[in-house]
Order: C-alpha cells, then structure tokens, then sequence
C-alpha cells in the first residue's frame, strides 16, 4: 500500500461553495484524480485540503455554444469527450486526441480540464518519493540541480497534455473562473517556459470550461509513445491545413508548446523540426524524437491532404 | 438424463474401452521394442521413479484425463472470482506491519543509524537494523553474501538498511522516513571493464579473493582452434543483451505468526519454500521443525520469487520479537529493487561453419553484470555456456564465462535464466553465417540437429528430441517458405525470421548436496472418494497443481476436479525443491505418478481379487473400474480397498538419475531431460522510424507429452510474451547507479497492443522419463523469441542487431550504417 | 476540517456505513476496512489495472480514487461478479479457456470486461475490446486465452450467466 499523504477533503456539490475556499494556502484542486493521486502518493504534492469537483454536476456539462461552438465543461470526462457526437463531428482529432490518453479506463476517470492542467512531466520528477531521494531530487522537487540540464538554472518538464495541441489548433478558449468573476484565456496563453511554474491562472480560480469555436477547422492530431496504451506521449503532434498553408503545434518535448505556422503546407514538416528541441525529460533518446517530429508533421500533412480526409473535413 | 443419452453414453464408453485395449496391446509391444533400444546404461540409481512402462510411451494414456482439454484447471475458479488468497490478503488479529528504508547511494558505508526519533513515535513496535540479523545467508549455499539488511556498507540504491514495525503501514513507513543513516560514500562499480578492472574497490572486500568476480568458468571440448582453422566460413561478433526484470504483478510479500510452543509460521509468496525454509532457519538460529513455512497464493514469479527477500526474514524475526502476527509487503518500486532479474550480458562469439551449413567449432565469452549480491549467479555463469552444444551437432566448444558484482540491484534468475542471451547471440549468427553462404537458415538448422538419445560434446544427455517436428510445422504455419522469399519495397518492409533452442526439465543436482527425493508427494483418500494430494510444490500460476491432479486422475481413473492439491506448507507436504529450473512437471510429475501407481496397485489389487481377475485386466476410467462386464463406481472401490488395506495413503517421490559424465566438473547444467522449441516471427519494420511492429509469431514446442492442452499453450504464450517484451521494450536502465525504470510506467512491459498474435504449436516427442512423457513448457519457449525477431528484421531490412531491445533508435541507426555500406559498396 | 469522513455507499448491493480517513483510496477500503481482498494492489498508481472495480457500473482503478468518491455510488468489486452463485459469463469463459495463470490481474480484468459483456444491445467489435484490455497488465498470459474467452463470450450473444462460483466440474467418479 502507497498511502497517500493526509489531507481534508471538501466535495461540496455547489459551484459557489467550490469557489469559496479555492486560493487559500493549501488548497487544491481534484477532479479525477488521475494526475494529482499518483504523484501524491509519490509525495510530490502535499495539500492540506483536496477540493473535489466531482460532485459538480454543472461542470461536467457539454453545450453548444450561441455562435454554433462547443462549451465542454472541466470535468466532462476525457470519455465523455471522444463520445459525444457533436465533438466527433466538428472537432474530430479532439475525439482522437482523447482516445490516445493512456487507457479506456482512465479516460473514464480523467477529466477534460484535468488534461489541460496536467502538471509537466520529467524521467526525474514523476518517480518515488525514495527514488528522488538517491538523486538528491531536482529542482522542481526538493532539489538544487536540474538532471536534465545540470548547468542550467530551469526546468523543461514537458507539457505533456494528449489534448493540448489539437485544442490550441481549433483555437480553444479557456473558461477561468474565481470568486472575483468569470474571464477567457486562449489555450495557447496557459503554459509557462518554465516546467515548475505550473499553468498561468491565478490560484483562487479554477478552470470552469473549454471553449470551442464554430467547426471547420481541418486538424489531425498524432502520438508517440513507446507502448499502444497506458504511456504518455514522447511526442505530441497535431497539425492543421489553412489553405494552401498550415500550422502545427508540437509537445510534450518541452514545457510549453511550440507553434510554427507556414504558407506551404510543404514547408511544415522543416518548420516544425527545426522549432523543436526536445531534452532528455524522457527515457527514449531526444534525438530520435526529434527526428520523428519531421515525420509526424509530413505524414499529418500527407493524410490532411488525402482526397478522403479532405471531403470528410468539408 | 434420458435413456437414450445413457445408451449414447455406454456405446461411447465402451468403445473407447475397446481402443483403449487395442491401443494397450500395441503399447506393450512397441514397449517392449524401446526398452531393448534404450541403454539402461545411463539410468544407474534404482530408486529413480520414472514411471511405469505404460506411462513412458506415446499411447493414450487409459484413463483419458492427459491431454483432454476444455476445462479449466483445478484451481482455477478460486483465480476467477478473486477467492485466491495471495500473502497480502492475508489479516490476523493484532497484525503489525513492517516497512524498510532502503539505500540511497550505490556504495557507502554505514557510519551510523539514528533510529530514536522513529522509535519515538506512537505506534512504532520495533526498528530493527543490520546488526540485529548479522547472519549471512545466499540462494546457493557456496556463497552466502547477502544479510536481511545492510551490515555495515550498502551494495546498490535501494538495499534494505533499517526497518520500522509499526501498527499499520503508513506509520510504519512514516517512520522510516525518520530514520537518520549517516554514509560515507565508496567510488561505485558500474560497470562490467570496472568489475573487471582489480585495482577498483572489492564490493564484497571480506572476500578473500576474486575481487568482483563472482565466479569464472572456462571449459573446453575438441579442438576449437583446429576447427575453426579449417572451416569454410569464420564469423565473430559481439553481442550484448540488456538487464531485464519480472515484473510478477504480485509484489513480494510475507505474513508471519507466532503459534504454539515458539513456533512460528510463515507465509510468503515464494517459488522455492524449500529453499526459504532452510535460509530461514539459518538467518533466525531457529530449529527447521520450528518454522511452518506456508506459501499461499502466488501472484507469479518468473524465477523473480526463487530468493529469500528481506520481507520473509523481517516479518518472522519481527513476528518472534513482538510475539504477534507481522506483514510487510513490498511497494512495486521495491519489487524493482529486489530484482534479480537477467543479467546484462557482454557476449563475444566465434563460429565456424562448413559450405554445407556444417557447424565446426564455436567459441564463446560472456560477462555478465550480476549485481551486489550473488543470488543463483554461480549457477548464471554456467547456464551462460553449458546450454550452447544444444540442439546442434557440435565436436568443438569453448566457452569462458565470468559473472560480475557490481553496485546494481542484484541479478538472479529470469525465465530462461543465463540461456537465453547466449541463445540470442548463437541464433542470430547461426542465421548470419547460413546466409553468408548461401543457404537457408531453417535448413541449416534442421540438418545440424542430434538425433534422439545423443550425448552433446560436453556430456549433456538429450533422450527425446521434437525439433525436427517443431522445426517442421513453424514453417508450415507460419509460410516461412514462401514468405522467405519475398522483399519489400517502399518504406514498410515486411520480414519473416526464424530461431530454435533447448532448454532444461530441471537440474540433476539440487543447490545442496543430498541424497533425498527432489521431489515428494503424499496421496490420502477420504471415504466419500476425494482424493488429497499433498505436494511441496510451489505453484505460481503456472499449473503446477493442475499437474499434480491431472497425473494423479489418469492414473486412478478418476477426474482432476475430484482431486484437492495441498501445495508448498511444511507441516502437510512433503518436500519439492521448488519452481525454479523448469523442474515441476518432470520432477514433481513423477513423484505423483509414483504415489499414484502406487495407490492404483492397491485399488485394482481389491477389484481384481473382487472380480476374480487379473490385476492387469482391471480398467480404471470415468470413475469406474471395470473388467468384462464386471464393473464397480469409484466409491465402491474405495470401500472395497479400505476394507481389504486399511486406510489409503500413498506416497511417491522422485529423484533424477545419476547420469555418468565424463566430465567431472559438469555438475550444472545436465537435466534429465530436454525440450525443444522452434520459432517463427514475423515483423514490419518502418524504415523512416525505425519502429518495428512484431505481428505474428509461431512458436512450436517440444514439451514431451500434452498433460492439458491450454495450460501449455499458456505457458508457451507466456514465454513468447515475455520474449518480445525483452526484444522491443524493456530495458532496466541505470544512471550513475540510479535506476530510471523503477515503475510499472517507466518499465515498460507490453500491453495489449504490443502483443503479437501468438499461435502456440504442441509438439509431443514422448519422453522416455517424463511422466506420461511429459518435458518442460514454461521456460524453453522464450528462447527462441528474441532470436527469431531480430533474423525477422534482418530478412526485412538487412540489418543484423546484436543489442535488443530494437528501440527505434537503435534501428534507425543500423540501417543508416546499412545505407552507407550499400553506397560504398555501389562505388 | 475532519480528516474522515463518513460515507453511505453500497457495495456489491449492500449497504454500508463507512468512517474512514479522508486520504484512504476505494482500494485500500475495500482491501483493509471491508475485507474484500479480491481487489489487487499491483502498482498503487495507476499503471496495471489490477484494483479495477466497478463505481456505478464505470470500471474505475480504485487505487487512484478516494474512497470518498463511493459516497452515495453503488460500488462493484470481483466478490459480488458471482450472482446468486453463479458465474459471470466472463468469468466462466476466463476458466474455461484459462485465461488466468497466477490470477493475480485476474480480478481487475474481469471487471474491466463485465461492462462490455453486461450490455447486450452493446455491440462490441476486437478493437473496443482491445482498448478496454489494455488498461490491464498481464504479465503471464500474453492475453491470447483472455481475447479468446472474451471474444466467445461477446460473439456468442449468449450473455448468460454460467456455472455455480464454487462448482467443480462434474466427477464421473463421484456421480456415476
Ligand atoms: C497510467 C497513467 C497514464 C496516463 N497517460 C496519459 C496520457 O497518455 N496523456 C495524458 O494527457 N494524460 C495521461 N495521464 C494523466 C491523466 O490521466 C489525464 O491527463 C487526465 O485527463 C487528468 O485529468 P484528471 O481529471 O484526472 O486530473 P486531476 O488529476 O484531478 O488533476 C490534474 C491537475 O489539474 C488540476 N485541475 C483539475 N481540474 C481543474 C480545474 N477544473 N481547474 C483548475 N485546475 C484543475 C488539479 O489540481 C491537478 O493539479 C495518465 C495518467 C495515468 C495514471
Ligand atoms: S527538467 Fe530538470 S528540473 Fe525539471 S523536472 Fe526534469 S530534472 Fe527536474
Ligand atoms: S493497482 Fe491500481 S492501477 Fe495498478
Ligand atoms: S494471470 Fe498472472 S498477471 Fe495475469
């Protein structure tokens, strides 16, 4: 048994009463647990009080929007999502990205804003409490050195969200909400250069919905992982045709997403090569995975521009 | 049931009676054939049971139960609805439990031990620390270098050096958490050129000699150089095959409970009881008979259970000092470092082969990256090269093995252990070389093999022999021979690849010099006609005790479901020396055929006398034993022979035979017996990723005898499982010592998707000493997996690789090397 | 603020009243406080599958949910499978194919496989099945006998439930 560490737990079935405690010291937010629970028991977290989402039911909603958009509620589960009709029709490679996170069964338990708050994630950071402690931690955790780049002074955990790219590519926008209101952030204003910073909204807020605009937008989303099920991605890709050019975002190799844009579509898998910079915050070798990225984009971009795939895209 | 289903059922009977009669005549006559071909020559130790005649030979077994299948195994509804109880179910009243602070440096020294402020806190029963437990103890008594806890220097990250009992788990690995260890750090050993290297620091500096090297064996047979010097074709390479873990889904996990008169009991999940039993004994000063060891449940093992772990010797000495029930289950992070998985192997062979595919001479290194501790590593060094003059005719051999301790979690023994890298190496330059003449590698295969009743160069005696037909049907299966000749172009290519291997039904000598049985077994039968087979055996999901039952059964003519297997408690069975070795089924198969015939004699002694017949004449099947018309239902033959003997007891053991070798120092490594396994897979390799995709892999295997067709097959899938595991993904990294993989996400073993469609292929080849025939399924199957993978990439892309895993990147780069040899070639 | 919690639930279609500590996992309230130890431990993190039970009819990994999110939920583990006695057709497949080595994954792939069986009107075709298997580590089987079982089960539309949970096959020696 991994216990994990102790803590006060408050469900409150209200949105106002989730809203009252949420930016005091040591208060955390839990939706399904699948990110947080592990790395707790891993002792990389120790709040005092867990603040559980899940018995929200208006969070969990998925909505049309007034201008024909989508409104997904955080925790619409990442199960949810890759079901329901609507997102499968005008947002397809959301539906794919949410079938590639790990498993069925934790896509059952994992929320859509969870994904998208999903902490980074390094070789040398999510492992055992014990584990860090032979190498003296790291500087996201309990340590003064980075063994990824031990003469820099940051940290490149990767963003390693599965819905992230193709999110930022059918320009999401993100619902944040706080005692103080209700404001938007655009997806791609989220990440931090920076793995330890975390997502960049304020602490009393949480993240309420994700914002899609009206349909239309040709997106594919691709994944590396070294096994068919259960790993997080060692490269994550998602690409999109505008007219005769593109843009693809590329992650999980760093902390925040690249974006690269080009006005030929040819051009995008060089682009996209050249903007990464993958380290070695994963166990398979950074070389090989930035030679896939070349890969991954040219063969996005060759299936985007498949007669069959551009008819089913309208 | 209606009548006529009754007639349908006495008509089927009685024809089956009437073929198993014919078939019986037959038997005896080509019995009677073999026993005059066969040299009782080998077989010198009288009190070896292997079995009556009837038994040995290819007929169908009488009673019908080997080899039927459709149903489950005996114990197998209990695994289903989650009755099994595994050592972490278990929960006694004012049971403690115990955790263990583990190392966090490779090599230091303990400069002292602050356990005050952990003793302090409320709820803490006991810590315990090295000195409390200073005996040493060792998986091989010949080397006894490990203690339950740090002595006074840690070995590898993740050594147990202190350990807290508390009143529940958290707090007791709260409590660890306080303990303060002062180290001083020691320069680690990491690597294999410094374990060689005598001027780095000894890891075990008690030692007298060695420095880091365990052990080194070098044998010799023929003449290897003159050999190689007159061959056709010379090929050296080396190879290096990656460390490797279990990953039994059951951590390891022990219960311990003080019981009457200062007894103790003690449960643990273990593959080797027997072994255990005795470290026990030794680490705690106690008397044997004082411990009941009991293994319950056991959530695999793989050979990753076959130690004695700090858990089982914690939880007893806890248990005796506290005088109340101790658990400690280990985290899945311990599990990894437990270990004893493969050892990393550096491998260096030379071979020499004729233009008509004749293999000459074969010379063979290996060093192997053992670890802190020694484990079975003395038996590691030899099993690297003993295995090698098998299955192919081979006059000259050397090898020169040396197993190393370096400051890594210790190696030990996994699945195939120390067979299976040299049998990636040998295979894939088997296929190398057979193309570099021009030849086809199957065929190069199947014309070197011994046949039946062959004693290799370096004494090995191989009785039954079914590669010819494993070879056979992979290739038939799977299309090798037409598929051989087609190539890919384009970025995918598709390639088809084969391999072949032997390995062992169990060692002739066990880790201690001893007279007694390897193998024991007890049989009581109740009044109501259940029978009880007590059995030291230690089943591990393997089906061993489904064994057990099946024997028993067709012997006595009844089904296995009637049969209840006590396994592996001390107190109610006799000994088995364990799972390990691929021993069950020969060894223990026998025992139980023993007690069974044994019984049997008795039954039908009463039913003869009753039928006024003769003992041979009387069948026993369907719970019914019948001669002519006479018939009696199985309750009534056994009130029939309790009646005439008393109460009904039988017990049966085995023991292997004294084989004579003419090599004196080969006392590890020679079985009675050997299977055999050949191995087709079938791969697509991306040319621009490098990522390969295992398809489809056939896998026939020689096992002797079908005792219960799915059991096989699963063991054979199994072992092909975790072949392609160790041929695409897993990999135990470390990093200055560190290992990166300790977790089931970092340590990536296959899932699903990574799977492969396996079609297992039962070869049955009649072993003269198994039971019904019966050899070994459960470990020899995996040695062909890796080999046949990498000459399937080879076929697909011309590239030969010599280090699985084939990670992408390793592939990517061999075909860029292949790109440049091609252009230079082309100017 | 309390650091347990009380919790309604019902379990294997019981009702019970739990106090527990607010950081117990579903896993370790079942293992520890309910004695239902079918549920196995195989990482504690979420990686193998092996504690999967059922929360309202969903397979969840209760090693990576807290015991309070069975507040008010109906809760299904692999000691409540065997209804009335009988087998799960899932289960009766598993045994009979033996889709279970060691049985230690046994469990959580029973539950995770239930679901799919449960639902007739539920077409469900190799890759879905696929997907739902691969939240689950089997390290002895090579999930060749757990696909055939469930395959028979899903292809035979005879979702029935099967044999007795304690039964052995019938003895011709004890019947005859
Ligand atoms: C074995 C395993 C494999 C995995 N593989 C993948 C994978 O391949 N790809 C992948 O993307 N993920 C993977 N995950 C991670 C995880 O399952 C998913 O990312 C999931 O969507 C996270 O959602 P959750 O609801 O469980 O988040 P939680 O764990 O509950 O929360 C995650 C983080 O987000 C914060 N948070 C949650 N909801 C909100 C909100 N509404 N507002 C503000 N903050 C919030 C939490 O405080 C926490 O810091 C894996 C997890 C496991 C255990
Ligand atoms: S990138 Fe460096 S600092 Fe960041 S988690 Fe990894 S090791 Fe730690
Ligand atoms: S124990 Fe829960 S997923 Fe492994
Ligand atoms: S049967 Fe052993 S892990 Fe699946």
């Amino acid at each position: 048994m991994l216990p994990l560490p102790s803590f006060s737990l408050l469900a409150p079935d209200r949105l106002d009463d989730v809203l009252a405690p949420l930016g005091q010291p040591g208060v955390r937010l839990l939706a399904g647990g699948t990110d947080l629970l592990p790395s707790m028991k891993h002792r990389l977290f120790k709040p005092a009080t867990l603040l559980s989402l899940s018995r929200v039911p208006e969070l969990a909603r998925i909505e049309p929007t007034e201008d024909g958009g989508l409104r997904i509620g955080a925790m619409a589960t990442l199960l949810g999502v890759r079901q329901d009709a609507r997102v499968r029709a005008g947002w397809p490679a959301l539906a794919s990205a949410c079938a590639t996170v790990a498993t069925r069964t934790i896509q059952a338990m994992g929320t859509l804003g969870g994904n998208v708050m999903l902490d980074t994630r390094c070789l040398y950071y999510n492992q055992p409490a014990g584990w860090r402690a032979s190498i003296g931690g790291c500087l996201k955790a309990e340590g003064s050195v980075c063994h990824v780049a031990p003469r820099g002074t940051g940290c490149y955990a990767a963003q390693s969200s599965d819905t992230v790219p193709s999110l930022m590519l059918y320009e999401a926008e993100l619902e944040l909400l706080s005692r103080r209101g209700s404001r938007r952030l655009a997806l791609s204003e989220l990440f931090s250069a920076d793995g330890r910073d975390g997502p960049r909204i304020e602490r009393d807020e949480l993240l309420r919905a994700v914002i899609l605009p009206p349909p239309g937008a040709v997106v594919l989303h691709r994944k590396v992982r070294p096994r068919g099920a259960i790993d997080y991605g060692m490269l994550l890709v998602a690409v999109r045709r505008q007219g005769d050019g593109g843009s693809a975002v590329i992650s999980a190799l760093g902390p925040a997403p690249v974006s690269v844009r080009v006005e030929q579509l040819g051009d995008l898998a060089q682009a996209a090569w050249k903007a990464s910079n993958p380290l070695s915050t994963h166990s398979w070798s950074s070389t090989w995975r930035k030679h896939m990225v070349r890969i991954e984009v040219a063969r996005a971009v060759a299936e985007l521009t498949t007669p069959r795939l551009a008819i089913a895209h309208g | 049931m209606d009548r006529s289903d009754d007639l349908d059922r006495k008509a089927a009977m009685e024809k089956r009676v009437a073929e198993r009669l014919a078939a019986r005549a037959a038997k005896e006559a080509a019995q009677a054939q073999q026993a005059e071909e066969r040299t009782a020559a080998d077989v010198t130790d009288p009190s070896t049971y292997m079995g009556p005649a009837d038994t040995r030979s290819g007929q169908p077994a009488e009673g019908g139960v080997v080899g039927a299948g459709g149903r489950g195994k005996i114990d197998g509804l209990a695994k289903i609805t989650g009755r099994a109880i595994f050592a972490d179910d278990l929960k006694l009243p004012r049971m403690a439990h115990a955790k263990v602070l583990r190392s966090p440096h490779p090599h230091a020294r303990i400069v002292s031990i602050d356990t005050h402020e952990a003793l302090a806190m409320e709820g803490v029963l006991a810590v315990v620390v090295g000195t409390d437990l200073p005996t040493r103890h060792g998986a091989i008594p010949v080397v006894m270098d490990e203690t339950a806890l740090a002595l006074d220097k840690v070995r590898y990250i993740g050594e147990p050096v202190a350990c807290v009992c508390a009143t529940s788990e958290e707090l007791a690995w709260l409590a660890c958490q306080r303990i303060n260890v002062v180290y001083e750090l020691l320069p680690p050993v990491l690597t294999i050129e410094d374990a060689l290297d005598a001027d780095k620091p000894a890891i075990h500096e008690w030692r007298r000699k060695g420095g880091n090297v365990l052990r080194k064996v070098d044998q010799s047979y023929g003449d290897v150089d003159a050999a190689l010097a007159g061959s056709d074709l010379v090929l050296e390479e080396s190879y290096e095959y990656p460390a490797s873990t279990h990953v039994p889904l059951e951590a390891h996990c022990a219960v311990a409970a003080p019981s009457d008169e200062g007894r103790l009991t003690v449960w643990s999940s273990t593959q080797n009881p027997h072994y255990m039993h005795r470290t026990l004994t030794r680490v705690l000063g106690m008397e044997q008979a004082s411990i009941r060891l009991i293994k319950p449940d056991v959530g695999a093992g793989y050979g990753g259970k076959c130690d004695t772990f700090c858990s089982d010797i914690l939880s007893a000495h806890l248990a005796r000092l506290l005088g109340r029930p101790v658990k400690m289950a280990m985290e899945r992070e311990e599990v990894f470092y437990a270990h004893r998985g493969r050892h990393r192997t550096r491998m260096w062979l030379k071979m020499g082969m004729n233009k008509d595919g004749r293999i000459t001479a074969i010379d063979f290194k290996a060093w192997a990256d053992g670890g802190a501790y020694s484990s079975y590593g003395v038996v590691t060094s030899y099993y690297l090269g003993v295995f090698m003059p098998l299955p192919y005719r081979l006059d000259n051999y050397r090898f020169e093995s040396t197993r190393l301790y370096t400051n890594h979690p210790p190696a030990g023994p996994k699945r195939g252990h120390g067979a299976i890298q040299p049998r990636f190496a040998l295979e894939v330059h088997l296929d190398r070389m057979a193309r570099a003449l021009g030849l086809e590698p199957a065929d190069v295969r199947a014309n070197n093999l011994f046949p039946p009743d062959s004693i290799t160069v370096n004494g090995l005696r191989i009785t039954s022999m079914g590669l010819p037909d494993c070879l056979a049907q992979v290739r038939e299966a799977s299309g090798y021979d037409e598929k051989v000749g087609l190539q890919d172009s384009g970025p995918f290519k598709r390639g088809i690849g084969l391999a072949a291997s032997a390995y062992m039904c169990g060692a002739l000598h066990p880790i201690y010099q001893t007279d007694t049985p390897h193998s024991g077994i007890q049989l009581k039968i109740d009044r109501s006609g259940r029978v009880t087979a007590f059995t030291g055996t230690a089943d591990c999901g393997q089906g061993s005790n489904h064994m057990v039952a099946c024997v028993v059964a067709e012997r006595l003519g009844i089904q296995p479901e009637m049969i209840t297997v006590i396994e592996a408690d001390s107190d109610l069975c006799p000994v088995d020396l364990g799972s390990y070795s691929s021993r069950v089924t020969f060894m223990a198969g026998n025992a139980a055929l023993h007690a069974a015939e044994t019984m049997r004699s008795r039954l039908v002694t009463a039913v003869a006398d009753k039928f006024g017949v003769q003992p041979e004449d009387v069948l026993c099947c369907d719970g019914q034993y019948s001669a002519g018309d006479q018939a009696l239902k199985w309750t009534d033959v056994i009130e029939l022979a309790e009646s005439r003997f008393g109460t009904l007891g039988a017990t049966g053991s085995y023991r292997p035979p004294k084989i004579g070798s003419r090599f004196r120092r080969q006392s590890v490594g020679p079985s009675p017996a050997y299977s055999f396994t050949a191995q087709v897979a079938e791969v697509t390799v991306d040319e621009e990723t490098g990522i390969v995709t295992v398809h489809d892999i056939w896998a026939a295997h020689d096992l002797g005898r079908v005792l219960h067709p799915e059991i096989a097959m699963g063991q054979i899938e199994g072992c092909v499982y975790m072949g392609v595991g160790e041929a695409m993904l897993e990999e135990q990294r470390y990093r200055d010592g560190v290992m990166t993989t300790p977790s089931i996400l970092e340590y990536r073993i296959p899932t699903v998707y990574d799977t492969p469609e396996i079609h297992a292929i039962l070869v049955e080849s009649h072993d003269p000493e198994g039971p019904f025939g019966a050899k070994e399924c459960g470990e020899g199957p995996q040695l062909s997996t890796v080999p046949a993978i990498a000459n399937a990439i080879f076929h697909a892309s011309g590239i030969w690789l010599t280090h699985p895993p084939f990670t992408p990147e390793k592939v990517l780069r061999a075909l860029r090397q292949r790109d440049l040899q091609r252009a230079r070639e082309a100017t | 603020m309390p650091d347990e919690i009380v919790l309604k639930t019902t379990i294997n279609g019981e009702s019970a009243r739990l106090l527990v500590p607010a950081n117990r996992s579903l896993l370790d309230m079942l293992r520890e406080d309910l004695g239902l130890t079918g549920s196995k431990h195989g990482c504690d993190v979420g990686d193998c599958g092996a504690c999967t039970v059922l929360l309202d009819g969903q397979p969840r990994l209760s090693c990576i949910t807290l015991a309070a999110e069975a507040d008010g939920r109906a809760v299904r583990t692999i000691e409540g499978m065997a209804e009335g006695g009988l087998l799960h057709p899932i289960q009766e497949a598993l045994h009979r194919h033996v889709g279970a080595q060691c049985g230690y994954c046994t469990p959580g792939i029973v539950m995770a496989l239930a679901p799919l069986v449960d639902d007739p009107d539920q077409a469900v075709d190799d890759e879905t099945l696929r997907e739902v298997l691969g939240a689950n580590i089997c390290r002895c089987t090579g999930y060749t006998r757990i696909l055939s079982a469930a395959r028979e089960v899903l292809a035979g539309g005879d979702r029935q439930r099967g044999r007795a949970a304690g039964a052995r096959e019938p003895s011709d020696g004890g019947t005859a």
